[in-house]
């Protein structure tokens, strides 16, 4: 079946009447920006999820892809960003598909304007739409609610205004490729600094008519400091009540074991 | 319902931690609330040692999600003879609404600085302590809203460090973390100050396993866990960064660095 | 002596006053000589403090209050042959939070009376701080000990002054006097006070009772007391997630109370559990 499974509406329903809080859902309270240049199109953000005051993911990546050259930005709960342009990437596949044309940004910002609109909110995903297709350079936002807006520069997310302050300040007509990223980026650095929601890392995409670029890690200006003591514990330091040993030979009874050999990907661990 | 709320700080009205947006539908009628608080985030940290106390803080002033400050101390000095405290020897830490923790410390401070004029001498950090308990407990009714942490050297010369909460309830240990990202920094401390959880490798099998000996931490590794600890709540809580303001008591005085943290 | 006495105490009729302060009169008070522990508290400006102060600090009637008060939580005390034995745990929460294993919940009011801690941490330490200058100057006054049913009978009435305030204590007065022999008096922030043989009191007293009812007997010996007074607070501190750390013992006897220990709990129930066999429900078996 279609849609959501409502299965548990009342139950969840009865249960936060009673007191039980709601499971707290990853959001990216985010800097999300995007901004045209003469040719092409720039999107950025910062790679920040949190929940609450709690940073979930330090390097996340709100750059989702639509098409070649469509991609969005995701703000919102981090789960419908994701969700909805993969939905959506995936009927512009087969609408592309059946026409035998080239996917129009138009087209993807109708599809998620009604997406959206259809569930009155309750997809928590605030999104900027860029693109490049056969009718020009397209930049859009898109709010959950279903409303879209279609500027030369736009900012979106919990850093939306500390962002828009640097477009606000710097934004001119008529910009070149690199002067649009710089821009861009410096838009989400300010978000990163001034807005608790935003932080880490600068991740930008160009999308020009003959090609896309994803910078992952544009630019890196939080790098972890490294530790000044080390915290590893002698071996034995872990009291143990009991032990058991299961051999290869016996687990081998119950799940099938194939041997993997040990490369050079060694889990990422503390000195 | 984290996953409604507009990522338009704007539509959201001012990001204030205790905002008392109404939890039903738009349109019903909203009940306004006495609300004299607001949380200004950031966290603080105090070890005792043998003859040393560090107090430690950032400095970052939180509102939401909004800094307002990238310098705001939270830990002071009580109690000197001027306003420039150069003679105190006690340091208050104050995390939790900053409103509330300077009032609180200008009230202990105030009453310290007429103790020493009256006897011609420091007030004891013990008595200090009392005193602070006493100070927090008379707004009961209408509490501070901090978590305050009193720092200085006992009358035999060892660290001592004083935990509250908001009403005054207190207590002497030998460690504490304050604010936001005490649940973060706490188990760090538990493990690397009071060494709970390790034990001596090869001092025995099951429940003879001896537990590591508890000894007072040298004032450089003390200086070393501090850093760490707060590298470690930087990279995880929104609240916490900007600067690490770290003073350290010693029967010398009181020194003051000032470290930078992230500031993302 | 009787000017410094009368300086600390005032008439009957002001002795027991709740009385509103300003900010002014605090700062006046302040530069004089201002008895430490007094009796006037700031209040809120506006007409319903309690109901604003609930919602501000009660975790209880609301889970998202921005002031989390430090909770105490089991405590016993009973009497029998040798005295009273006066244990506790050690552990305080605020919320789902352990803010301390390491509590004294047992407050010695003097050499001779023994005050235990429930409920609200700041509103025991400071009462009973509080109680202990009551029981001085009486001593003063009257020139002899004061009674335990004096004394508890001070904090009850002092509690049922602030009835319906907010404060928040179960608590229990232990001492010995010539008068009464051992005496146990329960106290709580209703008012409510009452004498007896035994009580448990806090988030975990019902596992306390438990264990203490199915063993008390009057006449038990020092030993066999305070070895049950340790297994129930053991007992409690195993099954409530509210309580735990460091099992806090006193003896109360005529000449005063004996401090015997602030044990941790854990090698206390491994021990219990390999040398006594109790505790089966627990197995480290892998097999």
């Amino acid at each position: 079946m279609a849609g959501f499974d409502f299965t548990n509406y009342n139950r969840n329903a009865a249960l936060h009447a009673r007191g039980v809080p709601l499971p707290k859902a990853t959001s990216t309270g985010t800097t999300i920006v995007g901004c045209i240049f003469d040719g092409g199109v720039v999107i950025a953000a910062d790679t920040r999820a949190t929940s609450g005051p709690i940073v979930a993911d330090k390097n996340c990546e709100k750059l989702h892809y639509i098409a070649p050259q469509i991609w969005c930005a995701g703000a919102g709960t981090a789960a419908d960003t994701e969700f909805t342009t993969a939905i959506i990437s995936s009927n512009l596949e087969l609408h592309a598909l059946s026409t035998g044309r080239k996917p129009r940004v138009v087209t993807c910002m109708t599809m998620l304007k009604q997406h959206l609109f259809r569930y009155q909110g309750h997809i928590g995903a605030y999104l900027v739409v860029a693109g490049v297709d056969p009718t020009g350079v397209h930049l859009f936002t898109v709010h959950a609610h279903g409303s879209t807006d279609k500027l030369p520069y736009v900012t979106m997310g919990s850093g939306s205004l500390a962002a828009m302050s640097v477009f606000e300040s710097q934004w001119k007509p008529n910009l070149g490729r690199d002067d649009a990223v710089k821009l861009c980026s410096d838009a989400i650095l300010s978000g990163i600094f001034n807005d608790l929601g935003s932080g880490s890392n600068v991740d930008v995409a160009v999308i020009t008519a003959d090609k896309t670029e994803l910078k992952r890690g544009f630019v890196r200006p939080n790098e972890r400091s490294a530790k000044l003591k080390s915290y590893a514990f002698p071996k034995g330091t872990t009291a143990v009540l009991n032990e058991k040993i299961i051999s290869k030979n016996d687990i081998g009874r119950y799940v099938s074991v194939t041997e993997v050999s040990v490369g050079e990907e060694a889990m990422e661990i503390d000195a | 319902m984290a996953a409604m709320f507009s990522q338009n700080p704007v539509m959201n009205g001012p990001n204030y931690s205790f905002s008392d947006a109404p939890r039903t539908a738009n349109g019903e009628f909203r009940e306004h609330r006495f609300n004299p608080y607001s949380d200004n985030g950031g966290s603080t940290l105090a070890i005792a040692g043998a003859d040393f106390t560090i107090v430690a803080g950032d400095t970052r002033s939180t509102s939401g999600y909004s800094i307002n400050s990238r310098y705001t101390p939270k830990v002071f000095k009580i109690g000197g003879t001027t306003s420039s405290q150069d003679d105190a020897t006690i340091l208050l830490s104050v995390v939790g609404f900053a409103a509330d923790g300077e009032a609180l410390r200008d009230r202990l401070d105030a009453i310290c600085k007429i103790y020493r004029y009256r006897h011609g001498k420091p007030m004891s950090v013990t008595a200090c302590a009392k005193r602070l308990s006493t100070i927090l407990y008379q707004k009961r009714f209408f509490p501070y809203y901090v978590h305050a942490i009193l720092g200085g050297l006992d009358e035999e010369g060892k660290g001592a460090v004083f935990s509250y909460d908001p009403v005054g309830s207190y207590e002497r240990e030998q460690c504490r973390a304050g604010g936001a990202a005490a649940s973060l920094i706490t188990p760090f401390l538990d493990n690397q100050v009071n060494f709970k959880n390790q034990y001596v490798p090869g001092s025995g099998t099951g429940h003879d396993l001896k537990e590591r000996e508890v000894v007072p931490l040298v004032r450089r590794d003390a200086e070393i866990l501090v850093k760490d600890a707060f590298d470690g709540a930087v990279e995880r809580h929104i609240e916490v960064g900007d600067g690490l303001q770290m003073m350290t008591i010693t029967k010398d005085g009181i020194e003051e660095v000032l470290l930078p943290l992230k500031r993302d | 002596m009787d000017s410094l006495v009368s300086r600390y105490s005032r008439p009957a009729y002001e002795e027991n006053e709740v009385a509103f302060r300003d900010e002014e009169q605090q700062d006046l008070e302040l530069m004089g000589a201002a008895p430490p522990l007094s009796l006037k508290f700031a209040m809120p400006p506006i007409a319903q403090p309690s109901s604003w102060l609930r919602a501000a600090t009660d975790d209880r009637s609301n889970p998202d209050c921005p002031i989390k008060i430090a909770h105490g939580t089991t405590t016993l005390a009973f009497r029998f042959q040798g005295g009273i034995i006066v244990a506790t745990d050690s552990r305080a929460t605020a919320g789902n939070w352990i803010a301390s294993q390491t509590v004294k919940k047992v407050i010695e009011i003097n050499s001779v009376l023994l005050g235990t801690m429930a409920g609200g941490a700041a509103d025991c330490q400071y009462w009973l701080a509080w109680l202990g200058m009551q029981c001085r100057l009486h001593e003063l006054r009257h020139k002899r000990r004061i009674s335990v049913a004096a004394a508890s009978k001070i904090l009850a009435n002092l509690v049922y002054n602030y009835k319906g305030m907010g404060l928040s204590m179960g608590t229990m007065c232990a001492g010995v006097t010539k008068e009464e022999g051992p005496a146990l008096y329960y106290v709580d922030s209703d008012g409510t006070r009452l004498a007896g043989n035994l009580f448990c009191v806090g988030s975990g007293q019902t596992f306390a009772y438990g264990v203490l009812d199915a063993e008390y007997r009057y006449d038990l010996s020092d030993e066999e007391a305070v070895e049950l007074g340790r297994r129930s607070i053991l007992a409690a501190t195993h099954r409530d997630a509210y309580s735990g750390g460091f099992i806090n013992l006193y003896h109360v006897k005529e000449a005063g109370w004996v401090k015997l220990g602030f044990e941790d709990t854990n090698p206390i129930f491994w021990k219990t559990k390999l040398e006594k066999g109790e505790f089966t429900n627990v197995t480290a078996d892998l097999n």
